[in-house]
């Protein structure tokens, strides 16, 4: 009597067993595509000279973007001197410190700030620092920090913005995991709070802290909106963290818009390389986390 | 412990590139602005490190109007627009601002037909074409043009530019010369309401849209049709000849150009014979008062290499150079320059 409707039932679960399934093929697919065509587009321009020279002007073969890979490592490292610090130690406050309502708003603050358009914070670094310069009133003298004019100090500045609020939120998260019976035991034989929190909850988390600094500087390594306004793009070496600085993301944004075949295949290969980058960072990522699981679990 | 001294290590190594590339002073001169001639100063800053290597010239294309904008703000030593600034943005400028010519370029016609064949139009039809009064590819007034060439009974697609640019400065330029219904309706500027079309991000964006869409029509920057190897007209000039858009005829356009005293001229429509008609002037802008006098000099000492040299490498690049007679009038300005 049943078998009709146990039929339909099965039939049921095998659709939406193959319609899940299609949706999770759907997820992975785009990543796929992406690699493969940029491997497609990009290889035959990736080679030596792509990693040690210059680029060259229409006309003369040869050039690459040297300069704007290690000026995406330098602003990385810029962004990553004002981001983890105060990313990290606020994420500390949120989960050791704080107060209930207090660390309501700021957490509202951070989801908020995570939420800005990329170009948003471009554009207030550049209101902020690239048209005036930053400058500090000492006891009457006028101290400059940074000169009026587009740097990398600007768009490390402006990277390492957008990365506090990913580190403080995923710090916090990370920080919260670690068992209140740590604390409290390092407390209860007598260890100062200071040192709880830095040699056993920071230390206990450590791991996780990392993995979010990390998703951070993979997040921001590809903007290029925010760099325009800051760090502005150099055909040159930086010899000076207050000059302009090239970067990827802005190198194949002008390769990509030029008229010339040959820039168009030196973007793709920028392209190429800005995104094995990418997951060279996310793979790193996975390789900790999956440290940090079986630790654990042992 | 280990994994936090491997992270610093990180760190430190990614950091230690800066001092060391800190350790030969350099002077770096920066500017920004027009996209149009970024190739050509590409060239010349390339070739000018040779020249002096104390220096380096940084440019960054960035529009018109955004080079207008940066030397109004001076976050950068000199500027490039494709058309000149207005009277009223000149007056917003805190100093004297320099207008120097340096190369001129075409804007073309180009179009998605079957088998692209070579077309003819005149000024008023290409009027007609961008207000939308031409619908028809098989329009008597295409056809009657161009004899021998079979046009389909197909709509036009109209495809411009979305973006602000001194490329859409010349066209609407060139067609407001020819026409005062254009000249009333829709006027000049580096962006226009359209009447008609749509819009589309820079060359490339309109180089797209034309090539997908089948009976679309847009222009471009001569050197980008021909890099992409795309269809373009030949354009009827003022004396009555049709012309094909080449640095040969920009350049006659060139010398037949009025140019006034401040070198904001337009090019448009000149009288010359074998002359394109659709050309524009690309210039720099520098303040007449530099304010930091090494720069300053560096800056001079190049713009005088550019005028001599540096006009010599255009024509390689799909550029027109200025003529002799104008090089001599910008280099007396050059030595007006004050650091």
């Amino acid at each position: 009597m049943t078998a009709p409707n146990h039929r339909r039932r099965r039939f049921k679960n095998a659709l939406m067993q193959v319609f899940t399934c299609v949706c999770a093929v759907l997820v992975t697919l785009p990543l796929f595509l992406v690699f493969f065509y940029l491997l497609k587009s990009g290889i035959g321009a990736v080679n030596g000279h792509f990693f040690t020279q210059l680029p060259a002007p229409p006309g003369e073969t040869g050039g690459g973007m040297a300069n704007a890979i290690v000026g995406t490592f330098e602003l990385l490292g810029l962004a990553a001197l004002v981001g983890v610090p105060v990313g990290v130690l606020g994420g500390v406050f949120l989960s050791e410190y704080g107060h209930s309502r207090l660390n309501w708003w700021v957490r509202f603050a951070a989801d908020v700030l995570n939420g800005v358009p990329s170009i948003i914070w471009g554009m207030v670094v550049y209101g902020l620092i690239v048209r005036h310069g930053l400058g500090l009133n000492l006891f009457g003298a006028q101290v400059g920090l940074i000169d009026r004019g587009y740097s990398a100090w600007a768009g490390g500045l402006v990277l390492g913005l957008m990365m506090i609020p990913l580190i403080m939120r995923t710090s916090e998260e990370v920080l919260r995991l670690v068992p209140n019976g740590y604390r409290e035991a390092a407390l209860a034989l007598g260890i100062a709070q200071w040192r709880t929190v830095v040699q056993i909850v920071v230390r206990t988390a450590l791991k996780g802290i990392i993995t979010g600094i990390l998703l951070a500087l993979a997040r921001v390594a590809g903007e290029t909106a925010p760099l325009i306004f800051t760090a502005f793009g150099n055909q040159f070496w930086n010899r000076s963290l207050a000059d302009p600085i090239a970067a990827l993301p802005l190198q194949i944004y002008y390769y990509a818009i030029g008229p010339y075949e040959d820039w168009h295949r030196q973007a793709w290969a920028g392209a190429l390389v800005l995104l094995l980058l990418i997951t060279v960072i996310n793979v790193s990522v996975r390789v900790l986390t999956r440290d940090r699981f079986s630790q654990r679990h042992s | 412990m280990k994994l936090l001294n491997r992270c610093t290590l990180i760190a430190g190594a990614a950091l230690a590139f800066a001092p060391l590339n800190s350790a030969f002073a350099q002077m770096l001169i920066n500017g920004a602005g027009a996209t149009f001639p970024a190739p050509i100063y590409q060239k010349w800053f390339y070739e000018y490190a040779k020249v002096d290597p104390a220096i380096r010239i940084n440019y960054q294309s960035i529009g018109s109007g955004g080079g207008q904008q940066q030397i109004r703000a001076e976050t950068v030593t000199f500027g490039a627009s494709d058309g000149p600034m207005s009277d009223a943005d000149l007056a917003k400028v805190p100093r004297k601002l320099l207008h120097i010519p340096t190369v001129a370029g075409a804007d073309v016609l180009t179009y998605n037909l079957p088998g692209n064949p070579k077309l003819k139009v005149d000024g008023p039809t290409l009027v007609d074409l961008f207000l939308g009064k031409i619908t028809k590819w098989n329009d008597p007034r295409l056809t009657g043009q161009n004899p021998g060439v079979s046009l389909p009974d197909q709509d036009i697609v109209v495809v411009h530019r979305s973006d602000g640019s001194g490329t859409t400065y010349i066209w609407v330029d060139y067609l407001s010369n020819i026409s005062k219904e254009w000249e009333t309706r829709v006027g000049r500027g580096t962006s226009v309401n359209w009447p008609v079309g749509l819009g589309a991000k820079g060359n490339e964006g309109v180089t797209g849209q034309v090539k997908q869409l089948p009976g679309a029509v847009g222009y471009v920057e001569l050197i980008y049709a021909k890099q992409n190897k795309l269809p373009y007209a030949d354009v009827k000039n003022a004396a009555g000849h049709y012309i094909t858009p080449s640095i040969e005829s920009v350049t006659e356009a060139l010398a037949t150009a009025k140019i006034p005293d401040d070198f904001r001229f337009s090019m448009v429509n000149p009288p010359g014979e074998k002359a394109y008609p659709i050309a524009g002037a690309t210039w720099l802008l520098v303040y007449a008062e530099q304010q930091d006098a090494a720069k300053g000099r560096k800056l001079v000492e190049f713009l005088n290499w550019a005028m001599t040299k540096g006009e010599s490498m255009a024509a390689a690049l799909d550029y027109a150079p200025l003529p002799e007679a104008v090089q001599k009038r910008v280099l007396e300005r050059i030595k007006t320059i004050k650091y």
